[in-house]
């Protein structure tokens, strides 16, 4: 039995995983999660409201739900992913600017907008399969893979196409200006999407295979779960979402390149993590992802009220992710024992 | 009695190495082998792109001086330095290994033009600089200060018309990596427009960092907008035309967009249809045709008169003259790729100001 | 058994290892890398073994080589340390801001190595002690050392030509960069301290089973703890050549080095997925591999897209190749 890099370095126990189990088995733990991200998120408004009281504004609201909404719907993507064993998508961005460009392609060509939102999510999804193709054809680890494809397709990306706009009079893009309810337009489909997924984890066949791949591939496939066709159809989920993100992401972007997607990668990966969703597999609530996302989201906000240069948001959200992996072991280590 | 023998011959080795090291230091020298000759007496350009993902001029630059090459006849061959200090070095290493007679480069990252300076100048071959001064190097470039103050003035103009100069809010979006342009450009925006608005208050003006592009741009703004809830009256100033559309879509969102203007550089995102409603003007360098002012020089020094090394922005070898336009006026003028095969259609010397600033 | 069965035995044994290694991971991407110069030689001619070319190589896999050299240790032990690239650069962003102030290098070198134990410890730390999983934690490292260095270099950085540090680090003896040499003999001590010592052995059986190598009495905490440090310091010491090759240091400076270090070792035989598995040499080798592709392409002058495209491709196919050879494979 080799040790595995990328997760815990105490093996899974294969005494508490197997049977039925739904994402949440254990309720309490979600709750815990969640209590930990809202109460880290208070510790960071708190002294951010005591400088400055006006951090407690609509203003506030509408930048921190713009800035989770595309973010959001690539870190269902990616839960998606980890939930299910496959470790992680590294090639999220590719996915995201492959499907914005397909989705602009189509508008530039007349296409009605429906069509072009579903062009922008059958690129997405058509990216995905041909990482589930390397994955489960070459049963290879999809960490190395997505790294390989996330490369490539950039550099594929990069030959075809320097730059794409928009059309500025098209209903998507007047989709991407407008709001709803007070908040803006795109953050909708973005809760509608991790709600959505989080109960299709929980109630559909599919989630439930999903979820028992990832915590128990073994005893998973001795129930019947055909382990490559969940993988398969994994990642082409993830690309589909990823997918309606590029769709987003093109509504409010009027202007961008092959490589606008890179500064979505670790935003997301921390953001799984923060959820409390292990890279083991097997387990993740969206519902806490969604907070987790709102709480990242809230630390460049914060930055700005405090007067800060942005770079510090990096160096908090990197220090935040470490405390977190590092009080999650400490407490999976406690448990064990 | 193994375990000591391993050990012996280990720390036998790590000495013996270490020795070496020392010998090598003190051995070594710079300098490549001799600079291989062409292989022809084609005269041969050597174009190091910038490579930087989110410009597209950068690689039309490119492909503007490959026509013009053509045109002359000259050899033309083409490097990225994709945007890394440790690549644009190791591209002149292959220049020179090359042989070629006249190298043109933008370097985003400049730290490591001093080592590139010195490479070059061993090997005893002529550098053209876009927009980036170095020392020794003939500097083709925007007098990026006169540019920054262009735009803040006609900035300030227009506040001074529209709103009598009652501004809450001067935003600059910065692209802190590019150095001392994105200090000539945003800077003396900001100052230009204190000096056609004075009364504006010193807390007014904020920096953030865009990063010249718009994704980034885009991400970091809201904040800014969120920081200064009751500012009406907003300004915006920017590296680039891509930082400063990024902090009008954030205001956009933010639903502060009600009386807001903003002034980029560079002209990326004034021309064509899909110009920000609120980005009312820009300075057009026309960077994809600075090749047309480099072959100027390329030209004199394919002859053999190698005119004297003007490497500032101050004293530049060719100075390219900005074109502010407001947007009504950007709209004569054609989108990137038409200019650019435009320019391949126009007689020999012809620069793209000539051909598109009316203004 | 007498003194002569034990020779007897040794000879064969000798050769036949000599036999497997050319047979294992080691030999095809030695393979790969004759196949590639000969690739070279055909295409470009015999320029492309000339000695400015050898420089143009040797100069640029260097830096990488070390680097990678000594994160190759954590990839043994069975940990990934991907803040490598944002530590090469917040090393190098370091010595070049104290150095510019006026600071003596030697000492300079010592606080920014000094750095590097901090930031690997601090892995280590909540990596080891507090079992977290070490993809997380490197990454949220790579976070906040990229957003450090972009908070100290907010204008253009200074330039600090140190002469003797230059002459090292781009210079050449008898035709063959120094830093390369260098590069080599890190390499070759690494592989004997792997193959050749009881540490090497430990480190391996920390990565390849972690609970049989601590019935075995090996300290697990103890080796992987030092194989993060190692990899921090040996970053460290990357961005100290990188200042010295470059002149000075950019804030972007190391940018996506982890990825192309990892994808060339495991291009020559390491995992970032599972441990105990990879050799230097084959290190060495793999980024040679790569490097020498990537000079083909430039002296060729053809578009560098291509170039990703082609390492993300031969990446597919090692990984593929080693699970063929009976390696990880994921179900």
């Amino acid at each position: 039995m080799t040790t595995t890099l990328i997760t815990s370095t105490e093996p899974s126990r294969p005494g508490r995983q197997g049977g039925a189990r739904r994402p949440d088995a254990r309720p309490n733990v979600a709750l815990r999660d969640a209590l930990s991200i809202a109460g880290v998120w208070l510790l960071l408004s708190v002294p951010t409201t005591i400088v400055r009281p006006d951090f407690l504004s609509t203003q506030t609201l509408l930048a921190i739900t713009f800035t989770m909404s595309i973010s959001g719907v690539l870190a269902v993507a990616q839960a998606l992913v980890v939930i299910s064993g496959g470790l992680l998508d590294l090639s999220l961005p590719v996915a995201l600017v492959l499907s914005a460009w397909a989705a602009v392609a189509a508008l530039t060509s007349g296409l009605p907008t429906w069509a072009a939102v579903i062009l922008g999510i059958l690129a997405g999804a058509a990216w995905g399969s041909l990482n589930g193709l390397i994955v489960v054809f070459g049963k290879l680890n999809p960490i190395i893979v997505t790294l390989a494809t996330g490369f490539g397709g950039l550099a594929v990306m990069l030959i075809f196409f320097k730059s794409a706009q928009i059309p500025s009079t098209s209903d998507l893009r007047l989709f991407g200006l407008g709001r709803f309810l007070g908040l803006p337009n795109v953050f909708w489909p973005m809760v509608a999407l991790i709600v959505l997924t989080g109960l299709a984890l929980t109630y559909t066949r599919w989630g439930r295979h999903l979820v028992a791949v990832g915590g128990n591939p073994r005893a998973a496939r001795a129930r019947g779960i055909s382990l490559r066709r969940t993988r398969f159809f994994v990642f082409l989920g993830a690309g589909a979402i990823a997918g309606a993100a590029g769709v987003l992401f093109s509504a409010v972007n009027p202007s961008f390149t092959p490589a606008s997607g890179a500064g979505f990668q670790l935003i997301v990966i921390a953001a799984v993590i923060l959820a409390g969703i292990s890279l083991s597999g097997g387990k993740g609530n969206l519902l806490v992802l969604l907070l987790s996302v709102g709480f990242l989201a809230t630390i460049p906000a914060s930055i700005a009220f405090f007067g800060l240069a942005p770079a510090w948001a990096l160096v908090f959200q990197g220090a935040l992710l470490i405390l977190a992996v590092g009080i999650d072991g400490y407490r999976l280590k406690r448990s064990a024992r | 009695m193994k375990p000591f023998h391993h050990a012996k011959r280990a720390a036998i080795g790590i000495a013996s190495f270490a020795a070496a090291g020392v010998l090598l230091a003190g051995c070594s020298t710079v300098g490549a082998a001799a600079p291989a000759e062409s292989d022809d007496d084609t005269f041969t350009v050597g174009f190091a792109v910038g490579g930087q993902p989110d410009a597209d001029w950068q690689e039309l630059q490119g492909d503007v001086a490959a026509g013009l090459a053509e045109q002359r006849g000259w050899d033309f061959v083409e490097l990225s330095n994709d945007n890394s200090e440790a690549t644009a070095t190791k591209n002149a290493d292959v220049f020179i290994q090359k042989g070629v007679d006249v190298v043109m480069m933008f370097n985003g990252q400049p730290s490591a033009n001093p080592v590139i300076a010195k490479k070059y100048a061993e090997a005893d071959i002529p550098v053209i600089t876009f927009d980036i001064a170095q020392e020794g190097w003939y500097f083709v470039g925007v007098d990026n200060a006169a540019a920054g103050t262009d735009g803040g003035t006609k900035l300030g103009e227009l506040a001074d018309e529209k709103w009598d100069c009652k501004v809450d809010l001067v935003i600059s979006a910065e692209g802190t990596s590019a150095g001392q342009i994105n200090e000539w450009r945003t800077g003396n925006a900001r100052d230009a427009v204190k000096s056609a608005c004075p009364d504006i208050p010193e807390d007014a003006y904020v920096s953030y960092e865009a990063d010249g592009n718009l994704t980034t741009s885009l991400a970091n703004a809201p904040g800014v907008f969120a920081a200064h809830p009751d500012a009406k009256n907003i300004l915006v100033v920017g590296i680039n035309d891509q930082a400063v559309v990024g902090a009008l879509q954030a205001a956009t969102q933010l639903g502060r967009d009600g009386s807001i203007m903003g002034w980029g550089q560079d002209g990326g995102l004034i021309t064509g249809d899909n110009v920000d409603p609120n980005l009312v003007g820009s300075v057009m360098y026309f960077l994809e045709g600075y090749p047309a002012f480099a072959y100027q020089i390329a030209d004199e020094i394919a002859a053999g008169n190698a005119p004297e090394v003007k490497d500032t922005g101050d004293d530049a070898a060719v100075s390219v003259t900005p074109c502010p336009v407001t947007k009504d006026e950007a709209a004569a003028i054609p989108s990137i790729d038409d200019r650019v095969a435009q320019l391949a259609d126009a007689p020999e010397g012809t620069t793209e100001y000539d051909l598109f600033c009316t203004t | 058994m007498t003194a002569a069965t034990l020779l007897d035995e040794r000879t064969p044994t000798r050769r036949r290892r000599a036999l497997d290694a050319l047979k294992g991971p080691v030999g095809s991407i030695g393979f790969m890398l004759v196949a590639t110069i000969i690739v070279g030689l055909v295409w470009v001619g015999p320029a492309f073994l000339a000695p400015s070319n050898i420089q143009i190589v040797g100069v640029s896999v260097a830096v990488p080589l070390i680097v990678a050299i000594m994160a190759s240790f954590a990839l043994l032990a069975g940990v990934v340390d991907l803040s490598i690239g944002s530590m090469v650069g917040f090393g190098a962003v370091i010595f070049n801001q104290l150095v510019a102030a006026g600071m003596d290098p030697w000492i300079v070198a010592g606080i920014t190595i000094v750095v590097g134990v901090v930031v690997g410890l601090t892995n280590a730390l909540v990596i080891v002690k507090f079992g977290a999983e070490p993809l997380a934690v490197t990454l949220g490292m790579l976070t906040v050392l990229r957003g450090l260095s972009q908070v100290i270099v907010v204008n253009a950085p200074p330039s600090t030509l140190i002469d003797p540090l230059y002459n090292v680090t781009q210079g050449a003896v008898a035709g063959i960069p120094v830093l390369l040499l260098i590069g080599i003999g890190v390499t070759l001590v690494a592989a004997g301290i792997v193959s050749k010592t009881r540490v090497g052995r430990n480190v391996q059986a920390v990565g390849g089973d972690a609970r049989a190598a601590a019935r075995a009495g090996i300290s697990v905490t103890r080796v992987r703890v030092v194989a993060l440090v190692v990899s921090a310091v040996g970053a460290a010491i990357g961005g100290i050549l990188y200042v010295g090759q470059l002149g000075s240091a950019s804030n972007v400076l190391g940018t996506g080095l982890e990825f192309q270090i990892y994808a060339a070792l495991m291009i020559g035989g390491y995992s970032i997925t599972r441990g105990g598995v990879g050799n230097p040499i084959g290190g060495l080798l793999g980024l040679l591999v790569v490097a020498g592709i990537t000079n083909i392409l430039n002296i060729q002058f053809f578009d560098p897209d291509y170039l990703d495209l082609i390492v993300a491709v031969i990446l597919l196919a090692a990984v593929l190749v080693d699970r063929f050879r009976g390696g990880d494979v994921f179900e």
